[in-house]
């Protein structure tokens, strides 16, 4: 994308000139969730929420990979990183996400060998300088992640890379917002959804859902002009009481999405259930290796099966992730959960609710 | 101290660094001097007034767009002893190599570590050198210190704030930290962002030596813009409000940090500085740090406030306000 484009869509004129419009057609109280992690950050960057008219409230859903990292997927990582002669690479947001005992960054300043990569290329590179050692990624991430993860796996077959595995933790987005409308309690009344997600899945990915629950659904973009002319479509459906599912992100995503990543996709990992932080098990809502591909299963490889543990006691990350609390209702949140002491993992990322609670309001 | 080793987070400049500092470092050394938590300590020998000022350097790598680990660390004394409102003398530099470092490497540094001194017009005047195994150290590391005089009636500090000065900082913010990154090991991408490591000693002569009341002087280094403008809101006791239509970020800077999740305010820089002046004097101000070879791209940025002491808001390009923290912890980036 080039830069002139994302200068474009900042433009501060046409932002203010959406703002009017929807402080013009909003009339219900309305509570709209961003599924989306980076859309949860860009909101609070550009001061959305305090744009809004009040009867808008915007609610941060399951959209940030490591705030749905389970704390058993935690605790493998950091027990990966405690095996001889063991490297683990991992995404920078991780490091710092707390497991049942330690972080990867409390191992790593005890002496374990851990590093930050930017893509699992970086991983695969560690690999082949190490061959003497075993390289593990952790693997999380949602559908724009996971292609890439098949692509280095595809690649580590062809370079017969032995030394290399990873461990996968991804999550899938449709199948965790249907799980969201079928959750007692909870009150949603339309999803901006993720703009870079939705450039893997298409627009068809939401329509099971969209047709299921009737909910007012847009695809969004992450600049404000993106994010605001979402909110606006939002109100828009539910003010005319007729719910769409719109793609308001049509520079980037189409009906289909890219068939050749979904392709390689489903080449290396099939549908698996996964725990997700907080809320727990979802059916069919992560990703694992096929069969011909377990050799590279670091779980199978360490022979690491790690137990389901609780969460730690009045954290309220998996209540806010669905939309249920806001930060503030957290009796954790400022006092023992800070982002230099997180105790959940969304006050950990930077895409986190509460992370950017603590940071922009 | 909640943890029991140091984490990197400690040394990131952000609030996990300001904790070790309050809780274990001042608590320990506890003095006037210390206390100020300038950039430098401001010091009375016998009527003469002297800043004195001592920084480490560690970059990786040690090679970057536009400059090296030798001319940053030359010229990150000299800013610090600056930012007192002290013209800088003297510098020491130590020397901590790594065993097997090309001489050829060393040379080339301190080549780059003489010509920034020179071009400052600061003397190296004594120094240090030793070498580790391996391993121990990663190619090289510098400490240089530095003093310098403070011109007399002159008081610059990140006390010195107050409801009404115009905040002016003198270019384009996060060059530095964009740089390096770009040519990080793992992260290699093309860009033309090169650090903006530079000596302001001059252009704050300059503003120091005019008829402007300057307040405050400091260079938002490791932390960026937003962890130094909330240093100062703290130490004075004040408000503060920033227009971000205003600030001045580099197209390219601006995109590198779309890309990777960063946010510019957070992103080091090595030849910036903010001033804080009264609002008579702010027009002025800004037309002697523009005349400063490093300072073309200045502008006022915002305005202290008597409200919200201690915090900073950003009024954001789409009419919205949002509150800029310090950095809490390492810039990650995204990942999805």
């Amino acid at each position: 994308m080039s830069l002139k484009y994302i200068e474009e869509y900042r433009d501060a004129l046409l932002a203010r000139g959406l703002v009017k419009k929807i402080h013009l057609v909003s009339k219900k109280n309305l509570r709209l969730m961003e599924v989306c992690g980076t859309h949860t950050t860009s909101i609070f960057r550009h001061g959305i929420r305090s744009v809004l008219p009040e009867g808008i409230t915007l609610l941060s859903g399951p959209g940030c990979p490591v705030c749905v990292t389970a704390q058993r997927d935690m605790d493998a990582f950091v027990a990966f990183a405690r095996v001889k002669n063991v490297i683990v690479t991992t995404f920078g947001d991780l490091m710092r996400v707390p497991g049942s005992r330690s972080t990867l960054a409390r191992e790593k300043a005890s002496g374990a060998d851990v590093r930050i990569v930017y893509s699992i290329s970086d991983a695969l590179a560690i690999a082949r300088e190490n061959k003497a050692k075993e390289v593990v990624f952790c693997a999380v991430g949602f559908e724009t992640t996971i292609p890439t993860i098949a692509a280095g796996i595809l690649m580590g077959i062809k370079e017969k890379l032995d030394n290399f595995s990873i461990y996968s933790a991804h999550k899938l987005t449709p199948p965790a917002l249907a799980a969201l409308m079928e959750t007692e309690g909870v009150s949603i009344d339309g999803f901006i959804l993720p703009g870079h997600v939705s450039v893997i899945t298409g627009t068809r990915a939401y329509q099971d859902t969209f047709e299921k629950y009737d909910i007012p659904s847009v695809i969004a973009g992450f600049e404000p002009v993106d994010i605001l002319t979402a909110i606006l479509r939002l109100i828009q459906q539910n003010e005319a009481g007729a719910p769409a599912l719109e793609n308001a992100y049509a520079r980037a995503v189409s009906d289909a999405g890219n068939e050749k990543a979904k392709q390689i996709m489903n080449q290396v990992f099939e549908i698996c259930d996964a725990t997700w932080r907080g809320i727990g098990q979802i059916p069919s809502s992560g990703m694992q290796l096929k069969q011909a591909f377990k050799k590279f299963d670091a779980a199978i490889k360490f022979g690491m099966d790690m137990p389901d543990v609780p969460e730690p006691k009045g954290c309220a990350c998996g209540e806010i992730l669905m939309g249920l609390k806001t930060p503030y209702d957290c009796a954790l949140y400022k006092t023992k959960c800070t982002p230099m002491t997180p105790v959940g993992p969304c006050m950990v990322s930077s895409e986190g609710s509460c992370a950017a609670f603590y940071r922009y309001s | 101290m909640t943890e029991e080793k140091i984490l990197l987070d400690h040394g990131s400049g952000g609030k996990v660094s300001h904790a070790l500092f309050s809780d274990m470092i001042l608590p320990l050394f506890e003095n006037p001097e210390l206390s100020k938590q300038d950039d430098g300590a401001t010091l009375d020998i016998d009527g003469t007034k002297l800043a004195f000022s001592t920084d480490s350097y560690v970059v990786d790598p040690i090679f970057f767009p536009g400059g090296n680990i030798g001319d940053l660390a030359v010229n990150g004394t000299i800013n610090d002893i600056a930012m007192c409102g002290a013209i800088p003398r003297f510098i020491s530099v130590g020397l901590i190599i790594e065993e097997g470092l090309p001489v050829k490497t060393l040379k080339t540094i301190l080549e780059s570590m003489a010509r920034a001194a020179q071009k400052a017009g600061v003397r190296i005047v004594t120094g240090d050198t030793k070498v580790v195994p391996q391993g121990k150290a990663d190619k090289i590391f510098i400490n240089t210190s530095g003093i310098g005089v403070i011109p007399p009636h002159t008081d610059v500090s990140g006390c010195n704030a107050v409801p009404g000065d115009k905040i002016i900082v003198s270019g384009t913010i996060a060059d530095h930290g964009i740089a390096v990154l770009s040519s990080r090991e793992g992260l290699q991408f093309d860009s033309n962002i090169q650090t903006d490591s530079a000596p302001l000693n001059k252009m704050v002569q300059s503003l120091v030596q005019s008829d402007c009341d300057v307040h405050v002087l400091r260079d938002p280094t490791r932390g960026g813009l937003g962890t130094t403008l909330n240093e100062i809101a703290a130490q004075s006791r004040v408000g503060m409000k920033i227009d971000e239509l205003s600030l001045p970020i580099r197209g390219a800077v601006r995109g590198t940090c779309e890309l990777l999740g960063f946010d510019p305010l957070y992103i080091a820089n090595e030849g910036k500085l903010i001033a804080f002046v009264p609002e008579r004097d702010a027009q002025k101000a800004l037309e002697i740090i523009q005349q400063d070879e490093f300072g073309k791209e200045a502008m006022i940025i915002g305005d202290v406030t008597r409200e919200d002491p201690g915090s900073v808001f950003l009024h954001t390009a789409i009419g919205g306000v949002r509150i800029i923290d310090m950095l809490t912890g390492d810039q990650l980036p995204r990942i999805c």
